[in-house]
């Protein structure tokens, strides 16, 4: 039938990195000339593929020096605290460590870091609204 | 005055979250609209585009595209519902529709979970168990002890022995082919033994293992059921899966052909039974194998099936309505009596996946043309344009069909078949537009080993 050579380490290094993306840990392949069987290691063993980024950690925007905070859950997103009565105002300057939003769900509450120092330019997502995992919410500008 | 429990049923849940992708989120989403249900729609970045997402009420994106951060993420989809005020959860079919302890979750959060209860779950997702429950409902088994292998090589030895070779070791919590081997005979007991261990251990977290005799030649015969919350069950018809390829079905159909009527009827009425004794809610499936005129129960999915469609055909059942319907507190609309099986039905699964070699194939849909015609039904969520990715099963589409008799069906079947066309992907639409034209299968009562072999044959040629 098909004529993949289940020997080759490049064959197996190719299964070993589908089986990880698909999330499953091991794989039995039976055939007339033999036999193969990968068991992917536990969590902090053998990785191939570096760790994806985290979610909230911006991402470049194509072509310009600007990043895009995203959402790292689903959630109702916040622009400030629903406790604080004091509007944030943009454009502002913000450093790695702000918190310059959060998502919410019920009772909890995500904040979201600006994760770069730039100035947080626009809103890409409406105050209070719904979103989704991965859903853009800011903008900032990377300063020079 | 007491409520009646029409009455309480109607304000149980009014809102859906689908905790499903592909087919069967359009599926469910169509009987809650039927029902006059709202509905959540939840996706992975990966199906950000999928047509159910702009039908549905919400839609909202839960996670990254593997389905472990996603589709099976408990935590993500327990927010999403609580974010779009779902009354109620439906997991479909895979994911985490067998999974006790998020319908354990989903109810403790305050939620309907649409399906049986926890403890229903727990006890047929135990293959040991529900052996166990089912002997003492009166369903024939698989000869083999209804307990879990002791440690002791010696002891397995003598089960094994006194069983009969061949015998096939299964893990306790496995299921879908799964966590299984056949052992053809004594000198390879033990190394069957310890592998299957080591996998049970891995794979479904749970190293108890049991051994049943091996069947030689069985065809794979399921019946379904629906049950309410007030001490009602059926069961809607019988169907045929024996068309498998690695332990996956390929071809369904409904009635099984070539099963003596009372037969059928004793089985079906005693999976009715059991029901009753285990407090079964919603739909399910009890699987058989059957060979020389005799049944052996093998597993209940405790859940909607992929196949259910051949049953809705041949009884008028529509069995995802019903199925919400009993989450939401409903009496059964129907009786035993009621129950008809109406001409015949088959259904193929269209994978996305090489119709030679089988392996998936990911890419854009760039045409598509979908049969139409009396008694034919598509059961999809593709389009031309839409993009199969490669996170995720290999199914894309459901062709079923309806007639008079298996031989119409199944002429009906090679027309719906050549009437359908998806280009810009490979599927295996050619592989069963050749099954279709196969003698022995059109006879009806092929085996569950019969599609490996044929495969087998047509490589030789």
């Amino acid at each position: 039938m098909s004529a993949i050579d289940f020997s080759d380490p490049a064959t197996i290094a190719l299964l070993t990195e589908a089986l990880m993306a698909a999330g499953v840990d091991g794989l039995e392949i039976s055939r007339p000339d033999g036999q193969l069987r990968i068991v992917v290691a536990g969590k902090d063993g053998a990785r191939i593929s570096p760790p994806e980024a985290t979610p909230h950690a911006p991402g470049l925007a194509p072509g310009s020096a600007s990043v895009v905070v995203k959402a790292p859950m689903a959630g109702r997103f916040h622009v400030e605290h629903p406790a604080s009565a004091a509007p944030q105002n943009l454009p502002r300057s913000v450093s790695e460590a702000d918190i310059v939003g959060f998502v919410g769900v019920g009772h909890i509450l995500l904040p979201l870091r600006a994760s770069r120092s730039g100035v947080l330019t626009r809103l890409l997502a409406e105050r209070g609204a719904p979103v989704g995992f991965g859903d853009p919410l800011f903008e900032i500008e990377l300063q020079s | 005055m007491p409520e009646t429990p029409e009455q309480s049923a109607a304000g149980r849940f009014d809102t859906v979250l689908i905790a499903n992708r592909g087919e069967i989120a359009v599926r469910i989403q169509r009987a809650c609209r039927e029902l006059g249900l709202k509905t959540i729609a939840i996706c992975s970045e990966a199906d950000r585009e999928a047509p159910y997402g702009k039908t549905a009420d919400s839609f909202l994106c839960i996670g990254p595209s593997s389905a472990a951060k996603s589709y099976l993420n408990q935590d993500a989809i327990l927010l999403a519902a609580h974010l779009a005020g779902a009354g109620a959860i439906h997991p479909g079919y895979g994911f985490l529709s067998e999974n006790a302890a998020f319908a354990d979750a989903v109810e403790k959060a305050g939620l309907i979970f649409i399906g049986p209860t926890t403890s229903s779950i727990a006890t047929m997702g135990d293959k040991i168990s529900a052996k166990r429950a089912m002997m003492a409902a009166g369903v024939p088994c698989v000869p083999g002890p209804d307990a879990a292998l002791p440690d002791d090589p010696a002891t397995i030895e003598r089960i094994a022995l006194e069983i009969g070779y061949p015998v096939i070791i299964k893990a306790a919590g496995g299921g879908g082919g799964r966590g299984m081997r056949v052992v053809p005979k004594a000198d390879v007991l033990h190394e069957a033994i310890v592998l299957t261990r080591e996998e049970a251990r891995k794979a479904f977290g749970s190293p108890s293992l049991y051994m049943e005799k091996f069947l030689q030649h069985p065809r794979h015969i399921e019946i379904q059921v629906v049950c309410d919350d007030h001490g009602n069950a059926v069961w809607l018809g019988h169907r045929d899966c024996s068309m498998q390829r690695r332990h996956q079905k390929v071809v369904e159909e409904a009635p099984a052909p070539g099963i003596a009527p009372d037969i059928i009827q004793s089985v079906g009425l005693a999976c009715v039974q059991a029901c009753l004794q285990i407090g079964y809610r919603g739909v399910g499936t009890f699987e058989f194998l059957y060979e020389d005129g005799a049944f052996y129960f093998i597993e209940m999915n405790t859940r909607l099936q992929v196949e259910h469609p051949v049953t809705e055909m041949t009884s008028g059942v529509d069995i995802v309505q019903a199925q919400i319907r009993a989450a939401q507190g409903h009496v059964l609309n129907l009786n035993q009596g009621d129950v008809t099986c109406e001409g015949h039905s088959f259904e193929c699964r269209i994978n996305a996946e090489d119709p030679e070699t089988f392996l998936p194939s990911a890419g854009v849909v760039t045409h598509l043309t979908l049969p139409v015609g009396p008694g034919i039904r598509v059961d999809t969520h593709i389009h031309a344009g839409y993009k199969v990715s490669p996170y995720y099963d290999s199914l894309i589409a459901k062709l079923i069909v309806h007639a008079p008799t298996r031989a119409e069906a199944m002429a009906r079947m090679r027309e719906a078949l050549a009437g359908t066309e998806v280009e810009g992907i490979s599927t295996n639409i050619p592989f069963l537009r050749a099954l279709f034209e196969d003698g022995a299968f059109a006879r009806g009562e092929t085996d569950i080993h019969y599609l490996e072999q044929w495969l087998k044959l047509r490589r030789a040629a």
